[in-house]
């Protein structure tokens, strides 16, 4: 079949890695706006769509306002879940699991407008720190340390990525530059999505139904925070630790159990039966649809006041202590709860410290943990379908052992 | 071409059409109905009704992600040596209709890939070097028809009006839609009507900034959303949304009675998933009365957080809207059919299963897209390859490496290499089905849940599917479709009925179905497991006619034996197991295994796993 085509071994282009590596340095400096997927610049040129003569725009910015945050009516578990994501990100990510039509995607798209500023060095397309950058420049080349005192910084928001269903390998984890190789006849590193996710979120709704092999690399990356691509002789490496949210109604489909596992927290979402609220809910909606920029400036104080809560506990997080015998608890209550493995308490005490930090608190009790418990824990428990008991009353029941243990010694 | 206005019947449809018309926001519609009833002759008529040059983009079936989300055009980059981007057909279909004939018959990861693309609005297109945003706010009009099989739930709930269904049997109707067909309608009145049309819609569009909805009202259909146990909030948007639109069509500034009605017909009815119950007397008493233990846990989660701020708001509730509440009920029991939830799309029971089921491979099943790989691992896609490799060329020829080879060849790398990822359903399909009769069912039922949760538990590694089919009283029923989420066997065999005859005949023709409904699915392996003690004592005369004489027992005998040959001939693999003490038994079960060229179990008190073992080890 592939007769008269020629195919290159791998010996013949290895000599290019080193051209290849110049020009990626050379690179860097070029300013990419942060967040999800944008328009490419020339030489991209777009087909008209068959039916219509009309030639759309190749590929145009994010179109439309996002839903405010604050004007989400209830749902205060998957709201409180990435709130304190946002706090600590070590906590692992949010899946947000239930009834269809409850606001989840609308939820998680409404977060990047409260989410803090981070500080990256300028243009860098990873999003690194000063340290990162000197780290991962270094590695690469081997050439004298780069002084970080004359690099630049700026701030930008979080950066939140939507990985879309249909995306392919190569613009999840990046490949060569097709453009820079057509025009200036180099192999460049185009990053993909998890580069831009790099120190920020992301975000896959419908996440059950993701295919196995994005899962895969989700997994290898989310484990080990960094990316590495062997492509076209080139071989990049490049840190890519981010907040993996995921969405999705559970009648679909199951989430892979490792993948499961990777998850933080766990929320779940239940369509609201309050006929206030729900009227609510069509009120706001109808009037955002009528008049976004309105809506916008309606909970402009609110956002920017949760945005500040955010930041504010960010800043606390450090100071924010923990009792030995809050400890001791917890790790009874994953004991009891029959969870293997140690990801159970880590979550449950770095979320506690979280939630103490955004309520203003210093010290962490259990009152917090009875807060998050279920949080982290519901996904965690062996799934039994036979057990006619909720995962969350479950959690409540055998926290209630643990508190009432606690109160009588 | 026939025209809009010529088609005769299927007026709800078309009501429904005029509302998308006139509020594109609602969505959809979408219109499930019988072979032959015209409905997707209406579905294309539609375009008559939308101002001039509005897209109208029809969705093949078989269509490939890149086809449909959009991707690099191969010839027109080969021949620019640029890359030209193609859009996709949602893109295709942005600010106008996208049309999908037999739309439960669409692979799983092309709905998901709709469903994406109607929340946001547009397609990410993150493919093949690719990193854009296209624009893909489209109207989505689907028909089906409900013996293929069901849509995605996920789907239909981003879909504002469905259609209920109704099979056309008016007589004048039909013939005169066979007049229309054949062309006796004069050409000048049908222009003329269209116009009338369009200008009334156009008028509509107008007045829909100018119709306001009160309080009250939007109370009483959230009210009747809650009372037909609708899930999430959507479908409460999409209502308000087809009142309004109703009342502009009809030139009011207010929304009225009709319009509510109208709009819970179209949009709260088919999401129905239990029959509203008239409670409203004791006002204490919360609407939510008889939903499954697992939800009524759920609610008491919510209202526990959420109650202070919302006190003032719940009494203020009380007042007013009861009267209204009233006629809303009375509205919807008038409208309603004798059995909502058999008929209804958001049934439980009928709501499709997921994808998970459908496993990516190298080697057989659907194509659906290439990817890198080794050349040896699988099949190459010669075209993805090529189209990989056409932009380098340039660069590769003035390689010095490269050096040597004929100026005219493509130099083709590893890296080039696309294989190809095959969609394929490669687990097996399990369908328990259940004597649910006589004294032994809950039992028996008991252990059959037991073994289909813990299949379940494994399906994902095996990809394999469970359903359940539950024999009573005059008929079989499927109480699981096809599914592999242990959330969903957990709520749906939470409550099963038990006792009565024993329909033995009709669980093996609704099993057959089922499976060959499965088969279009492309799940190819398919084994019933039945439980029951193999004695059939209703006729199939009786599934379907309640006045049917009781069958004799030569019939049912003749009606097993039959339908066990087909089901045998369709390739279907089938055990018995007979979990009851057998001094009673005269060896039916036994029998019925043979009839079926299964085998048969004699497990008394069987434990869910032992039920597991002997169907796995089949």
């Amino acid at each position: 079949m592939l007769q008269g085509l020629k195919v290159t071994t791998k010996r013949s282009i290895m000599t290019q890695t080193e051209k290849a590596g110049k020009k990626i340095a050379a690179k860097k400096p070029v300013a990419k706006k942060t967040v999800a997927p944008k328009a490419k610049a020339a030489p991209t040129v777009t087909a008209p769509p068959a039916p219509k003569p009309v030639a759309k725009p190749a590929g145009k910015k994010k179109s439309g306002l996002a839903f405010p945050f604050t004007a989400i009516v209830g749902q205060e578990e998957m709201k409180l879940s990435l709130i304190l994501n946002i706090i600590d990100p070590r906590i692992g990510g949010v899946l947000v699991m239930g009834h269809r039509g409850t606001g989840k995607s609308t939820t998680v798209r409404a977060l990047a407008e409260v989410l803090p500023l981070i500080e990256r060095v300028q243009g860098d397309t990873y999003n690194r720190t000063v340290e990162e950058f000197v780290e991962g420049e270094e590695l690469k080349k081997g050439q004298k340390a780069l002084d970080a005192a004359s690099l630049k910084t700026e701030k930008i928001p979080v950066p939140v990525v939507d990985l879309p269903l249909g995306a392919t390998e190569d613009r999840v984890c990046g490949t060569i530059d097709i453009e820079q190789a057509l025009t200036s006849g180099v192999k460049a590193f185009e990053p993909g999505l998890l580069a831009q996710a790099n120190r920020g979120f992301l975000y896959i709704d419908e996440v059950n139904l993701l295919d196995d092999h994005l899962v895969d690399v989700l997994l290898d990356v989310a484990a080990s925070g960094k990316n590495v691509v062997e492509r076209e002789g080139i071989s990049i490496r490049h840190p890519a630790r981010f907040v993996l949210v995921g969405s999705g109604n559970p009648e679909e489909g199951e989430l892979r159990p490792q993948l499961l596992d990777r998850f933080g927290l766990h929320a779940r979402i239940i369509t609201i039966l309050d006929v206030a609220k729900r009227v609510d809910i069509v009120k706001r909606r109808r009037e955002f649809d009528e008049d976004p920029d309105a809506f916008m400036k309606k909970y402009n104080r609110e956002q920017l006041k949760l945005q500040k809560k955010i930041q504010t506990a960010k800043e606390l997080l450090p100071e924010v202590t923990m009792d030995d015998n809050v400890l001791t608890d917890i790790a009874r209550l994953c004991m009891n709860l029959g969870i293997d493995g140690h990801r159970g308490e880590l979550t449950i005490t770095r979320t506690a410290h979280a939630h103490a930090a955004f309520l203003g608190q210093k010290v962490v009790t259990m009152k917090h943990v009875k807060e998050i418990a279920g949080l982290c824990l519901r996904h965690r428990l062996r799934k039994d379908p036979l057990e006619t008991l909720d995962a969350g009353e479950k959690i409540d029941r055998e926290l209630a052992k643990v508190l009432g243990e606690a109160e009588a010694v | 071409m026939i025209a809009f206005t010529d088609i005769v019947g299927m007026d709800l449809a078309k009501q429904a059409l005029m509302l998308l018309a006139v509020d594109s926001e609602l969505g959809g519609v979408v219109i499930p109905s019988a072979v032959g009833s015209g409905k997707s002759t209406l579905a294309r008529a539609f375009a008559d009704i939308l101002p001039e040059g509005t897209p109208f983009v029809e969705l093949p079936l078989n269509v490939t992600e890149d086809r449909l989300i959009g991707g690099v055009d191969l010839e027109a980059t080969l021949a620019s040596g640029v890359r030209v981007v193609q859009h996709g057909v949602l893109s295709k279909a942005d600010g106008g209709v996208l049309y999908v004939d037999s739309l439960s018959l669409l692979d799983s990861s092309a709905v998901s890939h709709i469903m994406d693309a109607i929340s946001r609005g547009e397609v990410l297109v993150e493919r093949e070097g690719l990193s854009e945003v296209h624009p893909a706010k489209f109207m989505l009009v689907g028909t089906y028809d409900p013996t293929d099989g069901e849509v995605r739930m996920g789907l239909l709930d981003r879909i504002g009006i469905i259609v209920p269904f109704t099979a056309n049997n008016d007589y004048r109707a039909r013939k005169k839609i066979v007049s229309t067909v054949l062309g006796e309608r004069d050409l000048e009145d049908t222009r003329d009507e269209l116009k009338m049309l369009s200008g009334i819609i156009q008028a509509a569009k107008e007045q829909l900034h100018h119709v306001s909805i009160t309080k009250e009202q939007m109370q009483a259909l959230v009210q009747t959303a809650l009372s037909l146990g609708v899930e999430g909030n959507r479908a409460d948007i999409f209502t308000v949304r087809a009142a309004l639109a109703s009342a502009a069509l009809a030139q009011r500034t207010d929304v009225e009675e009709e319009d509510m009605k109208l709009a819970i017909k179209l949009v709260l009815i088919p999401r129905a998933t239990r029959m509203p119950e008239r409670e409203q007397e004791s006002e204490e008493m919360p609407p939510q009365e008889e939903p499954p233990p697992e939800e009524e846990q759920e609610a008491e989660d919510e209202e526990a957080p959420a109650d202070t701020p919302d006190a003032d708001a719940e009494e203020e509730q009380e007042e007013e809207p009861d009267m209204l509440e009233e006629l809303m009920m009375d509205a919807i029991e008038t409208e309603l059919p004798d059995n909502i939830l058999n008929i209804s799309l958001a049934s439980k029971k009928k709501a499709k299963s997921g994808s998970r089921g459908e496993a990516l491979n190298n080697k057989r099943g659907r194509f659906v897209r290439a990817q890198p790989g080794e050349m040896r691992s699988g099949k190459v896609a010669l075209i993805p390859t090529l189209i990989s490799a056409a932009p380098w060329q340039e660069t590769r020829k003035n390689d010095k490496k490269m050096a040597g080879r004929p100026k005219t060849a493509l130099i083709i790398t590893k890296d080039d290499v696309k294989i190809k990822r095959f969609r394929d359903k490669s687990g097996t399909l399990f369908i328990f089905m259940v004597d649910a009769s006589g004294s032994m069912a809950l039992n028996r039922m008991r252990q059959a849940k037991g073994a289909v949760a813990s299949l379940l538990q494994n399906a994902y590694v095996h990809r394999d599917q469970v359903a359940l089919i539950s024999f009573r009283g005059k008929q079989a029923q499927v109480l699981l479709p096809p599914s592999q989420s242990v959330d969903r066997a957990k709520r749906e065999l939470d409550v099963l009925p038990t006792g009565g005859g024993t329909p033995l005949a009709s669980a093996l023709f609704l099993g057959w179905e089922t499976a060959k409904q499965a088969r279009t699915k492309g799940i190819t392996q398919i084994m019933f497991v039945m439980i029951t003690d193999g004695r059939g004592n209703m006729g199939l005369q009786a599934a379907y006619d309640p006045n049917a004489e009781k069958a004799s027992k030569e019939l049912i005998e003749q009606e097993i034996e039959s339908l066990s040959l087909s089901i045998q001939a369709d390739g279907i693999a089938a055990i018995v197991i007979d979990t009851q003490m057998n001094y009673l038994s005269r060896g039916e079960a036994p029998k019925l295994a043979q009839k079926l060229g299964g085998r048969y179990f004699y497990l008394p008190n069987a434990k869910a796993d032992q039920i597991v073992e002997a169907a796995l080890s089949f």
